[in-house]
C-alpha cells in the first residue's frame, strides 16, 4: 500500500494550482414519458441546472442542499455514471464528457464513490474480501489480493480476520467501513462520498467522519462530500458549495460561508439548522415549500421565497424586477466567495422575516 | 417564547413507573424497555433522545395501547389523568387514544391512506369521537388545516396525499392529532424525514400550538441539537433504559452519564468548527444480549468495579438530576471538565 501513501502537501485553503475537477455550465434534465410504445416526452425534470465548480487536489469540498436539489445528479454527472444534457466535466486535465465507456474505464479506478446506504451497496453474496479485493483480483495472484485486502480492512477499522464473512454479519457502521475499504483499493484521486453518515447512529457517524479524514490526510485524497445535514459539512468539509432546486448558489470556504452567508438561501437555510443551544438564536422560517424541479420559477429560482428580494422591493408580496426574470450569475462577491444573487447579503446583515406567510 | 420556564408548570399529565416491554421472539427476550419512569407535565416539551433500537417508540407506544399484549410482556404503570392505562381495556383505550392521547409519526405517508382525499380522512377522524354532522366536521378540518398553516385549505381538503409535500403531509397529520383538543401530544421523529428547513416549520408549530393549548408534548428524536432547542426537559435513553433525566440545561450543561458525554462528543456542532470528534467505540448491544451491569460499560471509557455486574440505579443524588451510574458525584464533575478542556483545546 506503500505507493498509495504519499504526504499530504496540500493545505485546507485553496491552493491555487490546477484543479482535479472543473465542473463547466452543467445541466441534466431529465425527460418524463407517457404512452407505452410511443414514449412521448411531456416535460423535464430540471436536475442540473448550469452548474460550476472546481475541486483541487487534497481538498474536501461539500456539497449541501435540501433533497431534490440536484446533489446525487451532480455526482452521477462527475463520475459519468449519466449523461449530462449540456455542459462539460474535466478531471484531472482530462475533458471526459464525450468519452465513452471504454474511455471512461481506466479513469473509473481515480474516482470511486461511498454510498449512503451501506447495505444496499454492497453484494449480499459476496464476502468482505471478494468485495474489496475485486478489483486486485484482475491483477491475479490470490496471496497477494488477500494481503493487501487484509491491510485496507485493518486501516479502515474492520478485524482482518473477517475477510470470509458477508456482510449481513456486519453492523450499520462496519459495512459503511467496507464501502470505505472498497474505494480506497484502487487508489482513487477522488473520493465521492454521497450522504456516507446519514444512515449511520450518532456515535458511529463521528467514527466513519474521523476514519475519513485521516485516510485523507493518509492517502492525499480529494473528496466531494455530499450532505444534507449541515453540522457534518461544516465540520468536514474546507470549502462548500450549496444547491438550490439544481443550482449552485454559493460557493466559499467553509468558514466564510458559514460565518458570512451571501446567499439569502444559504442564510435562512443556515439559520434553520438547530443549533443546541436552547433556541433563541435568530431563525428565518422560510415560507412555503421548494417549488417543483419540472416547472421552476423564472429568474432566480429562489425569489418566490427569498426574503432578501423581499427587504429589497419593501413589501411582502413584491420581489425586484431583475429577481423574477434573470438568473443571477454565479459570481465573486468577495475574494473567493461565490454567490448568485443580484442582492448579496453584507457582512452582518440579519434577514428579516418574510411576512407573507 | 418564553424559555423562561426551565421547570415545568403543574401536575404530572403523564406518569411512567418501572416500565417493562420485552418481546419473545425465536432468538430469545428482547428487551426493548426495562425499568423506564419518567413523567410529563403540561405545557412542557419533554424529550426522549437515544439510538436506534434504544426503544423510544416502544416506550410510547406502549403508553398508547398500541402494543399487542399477546405478543410482549407489559409491566408497570401508566398514569394518565389519574387512570393506569395499562389496565384499561381496549375499548376504554380506543376512547383515549387519538383524542386526549395523541400521536404523530416519523412516516405521514404511513398514517394517510393514498386512495383517500386528506379532507375525508380527516373528517372521518373528527367523526370516529365527536358525534359531528359531516358538513360541522369539514368545516372544523378546514379551519385546523389553517391553523397548521396549509395555505388555501379549503382547496386542498381534495387533495390526495401524494399531492402535498412531505412537510404539508406533517402539517396534515399534526391537523389530525390536534383534531380533538388532546392532553398530549406524542411525536415520533416528525421532523426526521425531513429538509432543515421544513423541520424548523414543524418544530415552531408544534411549539405554538403547545403554547396555545397547553398540551404536554413528548417530542422522540435521535438529534440532540433539537432536543436543545426545544425540549425544556430531557431523557436519554440507552438500551431500553434511562442514563439520565433532567432540564435540558442541566443535562446539556452539566451531564451527568459517561454516555451522555459520549453522544455530545459525537455530534459535530455547527457553531465550534475544529473540535475534535470523540466517537463512542463500539456498537449499542443488542437487545436479547444487553450486557450485566450497566448496560453502557462495554463502551465506557469510565468503567470500573461494579460496572459489569452491577446494574446501577437509576436515581437523584441530588438536584432533580436522576441518573444511572456507578461513578461518585465528584467523579462525575471531574471527568467531564476533563472532556470538555480536552475538546475545546483541540478546537483552539
Ligand atoms: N432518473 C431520474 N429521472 C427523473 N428525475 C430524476 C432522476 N434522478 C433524479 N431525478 C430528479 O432530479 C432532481 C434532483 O435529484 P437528486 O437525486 O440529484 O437530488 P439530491 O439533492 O441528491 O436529493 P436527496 O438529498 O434527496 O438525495 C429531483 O427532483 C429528482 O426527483
Ligand atoms: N414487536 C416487536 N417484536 C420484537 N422486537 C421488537 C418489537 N418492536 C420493537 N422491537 C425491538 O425493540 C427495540 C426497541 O425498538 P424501538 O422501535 O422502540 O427503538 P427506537 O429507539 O424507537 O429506535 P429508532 O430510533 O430506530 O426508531 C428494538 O431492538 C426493536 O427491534
Ligand atoms: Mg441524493
Ligand atoms: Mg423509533
Amino acid at each position: 500500500m506503500s505507493q498509495l501513501a504519499e504526504p499530504r502537501t496540500m493545505t485546507a485553503e485553496r491552493p491555487g494550482g490546477d484543479a482535479l475537477v472543473s465542473v463547466r455550465n452543467l445541466t441534466k434534465r431529465f425527460p418524463i414519458t407517457r404512452g407505452i410504445i410511443f414514449q412521448r416526452e411531456i416535460a423535464r425534470v430540471h436536475a442540473v441546472e448550469d452548474v460550476s465548480f472546481d475541486i483541487f487536489p487534497g481538498e474536501t469540498l461539500g456539497l449541501v442542499g435540501e433533497s431534490g436539489s440536484g446533489k446525487s445528479t451532480t455526482a452521477r454527472l462527475i463520475t459519468k455514471l449519466i449523461d449530462a444534457t449540456s455542459g462539460s466535466v474535466v478531471f484531472d486535465g482530462q475533458e471526459i464528457t464525450g468519452y465513452s465507456r471504454r474511455q471512461m474505464r481506466p479513469l473509473r479506478r481515480e474516482m470511486q464513490m461511498i454510498f449512503q446506504d451501506p447495505y444496499s451497496s454492497l453484494n449480499p453474496r459476496q464476502t468482505v474480501g471478494q468485495i474489496i479485493g475485486s478489483p486486485y483480483a484482475i491483477q491475479g495472484g490470490e496471496r497477494n489480493v488477500r494481503r493487501r485486502v487484509q491491510e485496507l480492512m485493518n486501516r479502515v477499522g474492520l478485524n482482518p480476520e473477517h475477510f470470509n464473512r458477508y456482510p449481513h454479519e456486519f453492523s450499520g457502521g462496519q459495512r459503511q467501513r467496507i464501502g470505505v475499504a472498497r474505494a480506497l483499493a484502487l487508489s482513487p484521486k477522488l473520493i465521492i462520498c454521497d450522504e456516507p453518515v446519514s444512515a449511520l447512529d450518532v456515535s458511529i457517524q463521528a467514527q466513519i467522519l474521523n476514519l475519513l479524514e485521516g485516510l485523507q490526510q493518509d492517502f492525499n485524497l480529494t473528496y466531494l462530500f455530499i450532505s444534507h445535514d449541515l453540522s457534518v459539512v461544516r465540520h468536514i468539509s474546507d470549502r462548500i458549495a450549496v444547491m438550490y432546486l439544481g443550482h449552485v448558489v454559493e460557493v466559499g470556504s467553509a468558514e466564510e460561508l458559514y460565518e458570512n452567508p451571501k446567499h439569502p438561501y444559504t442564510a435562512s437555510l443556515l439559520s434553520a439548522v438547530p443549533q443546541g443551544t436552547g433556541g433563541g438564536h435568530h431563525r428565518v422560517v422560510l415560507a412555503g415549500d421548494v417549488p417543483s424541479p419540472i416547472d421552476p420559477p423564472p429568474g432566480c429560482v429562489f425569489h418566490t421565497r427569498c426574503p432578501k428580494a423581499r427587504m429589497v422591493s419593501g413589501s411582502p408580496d413584491e420581489v425586484p424586477e431583475n429577481c423574477r426574470t434573470e438568473f443571477p450569475p454565479l459570481g465573486e462577491v468577495e475574494p473567493r466567495h461565490l454567490a448568485a444573487c443580484w442582492y448579496p447579503l453584507k457582512a452582518g446583515e440579519e434577514l428579516r422575516q418574510a411576512a407573507h406567510r | 417564547m418564553s424559555q423562561v420556564h426551565a421547570s415545568p408548570r403543574g401536575e404530572p399529565l403523564l406518569e411512567v413507573r418501572d416500565l417493562r416491554v420485552h418481546f419473545p421472539t425465536p432468538d430469545g427476550v428482547v428487551k426493548a424497555v426495562d425499568g423506564l419512569s419518567f413523567s410529563v407535565r403540561r405545557g412542557e416539551t419533554f424529550g426522549i433522545v437515544g439510538e436506534s433500537g434504544s426503544g423510544k417508540s416502544v416506550t410510547c407506544l406502549t403508553a398508547l395501547g398500541l402494543i399487542n399484549r399477546k405478543s410482549a410482556l407489559v409491566e408497570g404503570e401508566v398514569f394518565f389523568k389519574g387512570r393506569d392505562l395499562l389496565k384499561l381495556s381496549n375499548e376504554e383505550l380506543q376512547k383515549i387514544r387519538g383524542k386526549e392521547l395523541a400521536m404523530i409519526f416519523q412516516d405521514p405517508f404511513a398514517c394517510l391512506h393514498p386512495m383517500y382525499r386528506v379532507g375525508d380522512q380527516l373528517v372521518e377522524a373528527v367523526q370516529i369521537h365527536d358525534d359531528m354532522s359531516r358538513k360541522a366536521a369539514r368545516e372544523r378540518v378546514v379551519e385546523l388545516l389553517a391553523a397548521v398553516g396549509i395555505p388555501r385549505p379549503r382547496e386542498r381538503v381534495r387533495d390526495y396525499p401524494h399531492q402535498y409535500s412531505g412537510g404539508m403531509r406533517q402539517r396534515a397529520m399534526i391537523a389530525m392529532a390536534l383534531l380533538h383538543n388532546p392532553d398530549i401530544l406524542i411525536a415520533d421523529e416528525p421532523t426526521t424525514a425531513l429538509d432543515v428547513t421544513v423541520q424548523a416549520q414543524i418544530l415552531e408549530l408544534i411549539e405554538r400550538i403547545k403554547e396555545e393549548f397547553q398540551i404536554g408534548v413528548i417530542l422522540i428524536t435521535h438529534d440532540l441539537a433539537v432536543i436543545a432547542d426545544v425540549a425544556q426537559t430531557v431523557m436519554v435513553m440507552y438500551a431500553g433504559r434511562s442514563m439520565e433525566l433532567g432540564a435540558r440545561d442541566a443535562v446539556f450543561d452539566k451531564p451527568l452519564h459517561p454516555y451522555t458525554w459520549g453522544l455530545l462528543e459525537s455530534i459535530p456542532r455547527v457553531a465550534s468548527k475544529g473540535e475534535l470528534l470523540v466517537p463512542i467505540e463500539g456498537a449499542p448491544p443488542s437487545l436479547i444480549n444487553v450486557p450485566p451491569g450497566c448496560p453502557f460499560h462495554p463502551r465506557c471509557p469510565h468503567r470500573f468495579s461494579p460496572c459489569d455486574d452491577q446494574r446501577p440505579d437509576f436515581k437523584d443524588r441530588g438536584g432533580g438530576h436522576p441518573e444511572a451510574c456507578h461513578l461518585s458525584a465528584e467523579d462525575k464533575r471531574r471527568l467531564w471538565s476533563e472532556r470538555e478542556a480536552r475538546r475545546t483545546k483541540v478546537a483552539v
